[in-house]
């Protein structure tokens, strides 16, 4: 792929389930090596969005392209570059920590160390522990270091920040941060604003299965009327004015 | 290959799970029963009868429990995230999810079919190879065809509760299906089918050897000679013995001379293969089409 590709592009992506329009004739374009935070309330689509931009789901209408590929068509060459931390998973209870990463590296065919990769999400005391034994931040460090197999080219990752504590956002953030430096480029969903604010190189915000608004915070900022020293939550509750918190959001 | 790992996974799934080994005892327990009809039949190949009456009982349930969960239960807690995240397509998921289940599933009867050996060989003395060795070739056969069943079941579901009550219907279907077969025959034909005297219809003889464990009777009967059936071996024997009376139904016994090409007993084999790759196609064509979740 050449550097001047987006690494995600989705044209016009409508996704219905029965009456019910999920994402709504979405064009989204991701830079190659940029860090793009993905917002919107509960239900605005963006867990079904990054659905569709691994194969989960398969759009109603409209194209999707990651790293200059079809998912649906070339899966195993988009997902070999991809790493990917979903959002409302559930891991293997009888597993180690060690075998999820190890299952991903082998399948990946990379050779990598498991207990690196889980020392550098910080649960280096933990390699050998069950994940049924786990705590929800440890679950999602889990994740995270299963997305990292690999050295992936595209981090995407639904609500990262999900269950942890604050020494886990930060580790979250710094991870972002080296990921980008290496060359990575990372795509994020969340609704938790601050960390957004901290880490993105551009938003995007999602409502209603649209994209209602694009661009750095100061660009979101000047299109709103909020003021020049606003915060992500006010330029995003500005934006997302209606229906917001509407729970259940689709798969 | 690319889904050896999670081949490997779910071999281990299998393999860690008590009810593998569960079935594998219950086949040894239910399979161990030393009749004289049994030794008239066959003699000391009455070993290879046993693995006959445990695996035909037991395996298709065994095996179907061990496998409908296969995708359903990643669905259920959200592990199927990271499965559908890995570089493979959704047909070598399939296929790591049904290899690895028939290995495990494989292990398990295996260990059971030695361990039934082991007894008979203590017991009645050696055995023949040929008709062992094909038994063996049958039941792993007969696995391979439940797991894709079950992994089939397990796909084309999307509630636990389907699931399991698919599961029981075959369990149910295949247990009455000799009697299922004759009164749709009779409802056809008009014919009555008196199981004592069964009439010499072809297709009412083909029916019956259709499902799995029919198929699996008639195929290790051919192997240990005692007669073309879906019963189990003492019971043919019993029936081809003069002057004894039995319910059921055996080719020898319906027709006189020679009967239809179509009931011989290697085309079994067929039937067996194809409930492995009938399920196997359905599976892939429910879940390469559409969402995955």
């Amino acid at each position: 792929m050449s550097t001047s590709e987006p690494a995600i592009e989705a044209s016009a992506v409508t996704k219905e389930y029965g009456d019910v329009r999920a994402v709504d004739s979405l064009d989204l374009t991701v830079k190659h090596g940029e860090t793009y935070g993905f917002l919107g309330p509960n239900g605005a689509g963006k867990s079904t969005t990054i659905g569709l931009l691994l194969d989960y789901l398969r759009p109603t209408s409209g194209t999707v392209r990651v790293l200059g590929h079809d998912p649906r068509r070339d899966i195993v060459k988009v997902h070999d570059r991809v790493g990917v931390l979903p959002d409302r998973f559930g891991l293997y209870d009888d597993r180690s920590a060690r075998q999820h990463v190890a299952f991903v590296t082998e399948t990946k065919r990379v050779d990598e160390d498991p207990a690196v990769l889980l020392e550098r999400v910080g649960l280096g005391d933990a390699v050998d522990d069950d994940a049924g034994d786990f705590s929800s931040g440890m679950e999602q460090r889990l994740a995270l270091a299963m997305a990292l197999v690999g050295d992936p080219e595209l981090l995407i990752l639904d609500e990262p920040f999900g269950g942890l504590d604050p020494h886990g956002v930060r580790r979250v953030r710094e991870i972002v941060h080296e990921e980008t430096q290496r060359g990575a480029t990372v795509f994020f969903s969340s609704h938790v604003l601050g960390q957004v604010e901290l880490v993105c190189d551009r938003i995007g915000v999602l409502h209603e299965g649209q994209l209602v608004a694009e661009g750095t915070l100061d660009e979101l900022r000047n299109r709103t009327t909020s003021p020049d020293d606003a915060t992500v939550e006010d330029v995003f509750v500005e934006l997302t004015d209606t229906r917001v918190g509407d729970e259940g959001e689709p798969r | 290959m690319r889904w050896s790992p999670l081949a490997h996974s779910e071999y281990r799934t299998v393999l860690t799970s008590k009810g593998a080994w569960i079935l594998a005892l219950l086949v040894v327990l239910w399979g161990f029963r030393p009749t004289y009809a049994g030794w008239d039949a066959v003699g000391r190949n009455i070993t290879i009868g046993y693995i006959q009456i445990g695996v035909d009982l037991l395996l298709p349930i065994g095996a179907l429990l061990l496998s409908y969960q296969s995708l359903l239960g990643e669905r259920t807690t959200g592990s199927i995230k990271f499965l559908l995240g890995l570089p493979l397509t959704r047909t070598q998921i399939l296929f790591g999810k049904i290899a690895g289940r028939f290995v495990g599933v494989g292990t398990a009867i295996v260990a059971a079919t030695l361990v039934l050996a082991g007894i008979g060989l203590l017991e009645h003395g050696t055995f023949g190879l040929l008709p062992f060795l094909g038994t063996l070739v049958a039941t792993l056969l007969l696995a391979s065809a439940m797991v894709a069943l079950g992994v089939c079941v397990s796909t084309v579901t999307r509630r636990t509760v389907t699931a399991a009550t698919g599961v029981f219907v075959y369990v149910l279907v295949t247990l009455f299906w000799s009697q299922i077969v004759t009164s749709l025959y009779t409802a056809v034909t008009g014919i009555p089918v008196d199981p004592y005297d069964a009439p010499a219809s072809g297709p009412l003889f083909l029916a019956l050897r259709l499902t799995p464990d029919g198929a699996y009777n008639v195929l290790t009967n051919w192997f240990l000679n005692v007669g073309n059936s879906t019963e189990l071996f003492h019971i043919v024997y019993t029936k081809l013995a003069p002057g004894v009376s039995v319910n059921a139904f055996v080719v020898e016994a319906a027709f006189d001379g020679g009967s239809p090409w179509y009931l011989h007993p290697s085309l079994s084999l067929v039937v067996l293969l194809i409930w492995v790759v009938v399920p196997m196609a359905l599976a892939r064509r429910v879940f390469t089409r559409g969402d995955a979740l």
